[in-house]
């Protein structure tokens, strides 16, 4: 009895297996490239990145409508604004003498960087409007009822946050809009009836916006409230799930 | 006995059948579905925000310089809502307590809303709609007739109808600032030393307090706006209970929602667009780049 050798397979075939289940997609994607549903689920729930999802989701989540993916562009923005960020932090000199000339050589003579400032520019205010609009998804979508009250408080922190990173970026150009803008804002702070002048002081290290209050609102700006952020995302990710995923009708 | 287990066994296979289960078919794979969303999504802004960039540059005026206040200054535009209230009120009151009641009072909607009415969809309660325009409409069109009136609109509207001059016995309906001037307040409240009589600041060995109290002054910057935002959100609350346009608490958590983002909306509208140089009121056409 001879025993039929199974028919050879195509090429394209042989290549595609040679190369998903070859040994280096294996040991980037454990449980194989992601083309049957258990994989697809093994994929999501072991990937780092992939896991902050459940494995499944209800239909009307995935609806665009539901959700209009505001927090996931939120935090899109935040990771853009961090690349964007270390970039031109490559440039910039967070010192009265040099960081306007900084800003006018990263926009005359750095290659990408009046693009890189752009687009930091822009995903900083798109990111205000986001997390804006996000709140407002949350809250007319019913989903800051229990048990996700306190996701909905660190979710108001976390809109603080967005706007004071915001603020303190835009001392940084130190040009004229720059400058009168933060006085203006932080004059609202000195205006406080109890500790209002000493928290300004404490602020913008000094009287008026100078060097002190460069060199603190850069640090702020780059580690301080994005270190504070990213906590607080982490915590409101994990009560996303915790607290039972998206909100749904009872 | 028998009739005993049999009821339990009854109650218990009802409140199976009661128990929403979740069906497998209600649901989908996030990858690839919602990853894929997600993976659209995230490209469709990067590519709009890049275009944006190669369009428009982010502005770079001259280098900073303290002796030089341009005319008018003011803040990044999502806190021009608040110089906006500045204009109206004690700075104290516009620039730290309204922020800070703000933040509070949103972070406590759940708090008090903690119902499960209208929850996971949107618009899902009875009245969830007509609260929001309701709440919407009265925020942003009350608030820009208060600021209307403050800017003493209501006499240049009096003026090009009727050809005559405002009465100057109504002159303190001109703004709240008039009622401060042109009202005949007794002249013992605009000056009363409080620092001398009452606080004693110098037995606690600090300089002596030199606080002096001008009543018609604090009752125009700090009575007169107090009691108008936390009277006029009461009072459209109790309209639309009465009205039984809100009847729950999610109701009136949307109502009170949406006037608010409504007023935040329209202060930050009039704060960007409708200021100009000496922050004075006019058409967003006639604003014009700050002047140095």
């Amino acid at each position: 009895m001879t025993i039929e050798k199974p028919p050879k397979k195509p090429l394209e075939e042989r290549i595609y297996n040679y190369i998903m289940n070859g040994r280096v997609v294996k040991s980037i994607i454990r449980s194989g490239y992601p083309n049957t549903p258990r994989n697809q689920m093994l994929m999501v729930a072991t990937n780092v990145f992939l896991h902050l999802h459940p494995t499944r989701i209800n239909r009307t989540h995935v609806k665009i409508t539901h959700t209009f993916c505001l927090g996931g562009l939120s935090f899109f923005m935040f990771l853009g604004l961090t690349i964007t960020g270390v970039l031109l932090m490559f440039y910039y000199v967070p010192s009265v003498e040099r960081a306007y000339e900084d800003m006018q050589i990263i926009q005359s003579e750095v290659r990408f960087g009046f693009l890189m400032r752009n687009l930091h520019r822009w995903m900083a205010h798109s990111m205000v409007l986001l997390v804006f609009m996000h709140m407002m998804r949350v809250f007319y979508t019913g989903s800051y009822k229990p048990p996700r009250e306190f996701n909905w408080v660190v979710g108001v922190l976390l809109l603080v946050l967005t706007l004071l990173l915001s603020f303190t970026g835009y001392l940084l150009p130190w040009d004229e809009l720059a400058f009168w803008a933060i006085t203006v804002g932080t004059q609202m702070v000195g205006s406080a009836p109890l500790f209002g002048e000493a928290n300004r002081f404490i602020l913008i290290g000094g009287y008026e916006v100078g060097a002190n209050a460069l060199i603190r609102f850069y640090t702020l700006h780059v580690i301080g409230l994005p270190l504070i952020t990213t906590v607080f995302m982490a915590v409101h990710f994990w009560r996303i799930r915790r607290d039972g995923g998206l909100a749904r009708p009872l | 006995m028998v009739s005993d287990s049999e009821s339990i066994e009854q109650s218990y296979s009802k409140a199976v059948q009661d128990r929403k289960t979740r069906k497998r078919e209600e649901e989908l794979l996030v990858w690839p579905d919602l990853v894929f969303i997600e993976f659209i999504s995230a490209l469709l802004f990067m590519l709009t925000l890049t275009i944006l960039s190669i369009l428009i540059n982010a502005p770079l005026q001259d280098r900073a310089n303290p002796a030089h206040t341009p005319n008018p200054s003011k803040a990044p535009w999502y806190f021009l809502n608040l110089q906006e209230l500045l204009l109206h009120m004690h700075p104290a009151i516009a620039g730290v307590l309204v922020p800070t009641i703000a933040v509070g009072a949103l972070m406590a909607i759940p708090y008090i809303d903690n119902t499960h009415e209208g929850e996971g969809a949107w618009w899902a309660s009875k009245r969830a709609k007509i609260n929001a325009k309701v709440g919407g409409f009265v925020g942003f069109f009350g608030t820009l007739f208060l600021i209307l009136f403050n800017e003493s609109k209501h006499v240049w509207l009096f003026e090009k109808i009727t050809t005559l001059e405002w009465p100057s016995a109504l002159n303190w309906l001109r703004n709240t600032r008039a009622m401060q001037t042109d009202l005949p307040w007794p002249e013992a409240l605009k000056n009363i030393p409080v620092g001398e009589k009452i606080l004693k600041t110098e037995l606690l060995g600090l300089p002596p307090s030199n606080l002096v109290l001008d009543i018609p002054k604090i009752f125009i910057e700090q009575i007169v706006p107090m009691t108008t935002m936390i009277g006029l959100p009461i009072l459209l609350a109790v309209i639309a209970a009465k009205t039984k346009i809100a009847q729950t608490k999610r109701d009136h958590a949307i109502l009170i929602f949406s006037a608010f983002m409504a007023t935040w909306l329209m202060l930050t509208i009039s704060g960007t667009a409708l200021r100009g140089a000496g922050m004075e009121l006019m058409w967003p056409w006639d604003v014009k780049p700050p002047v140095t």
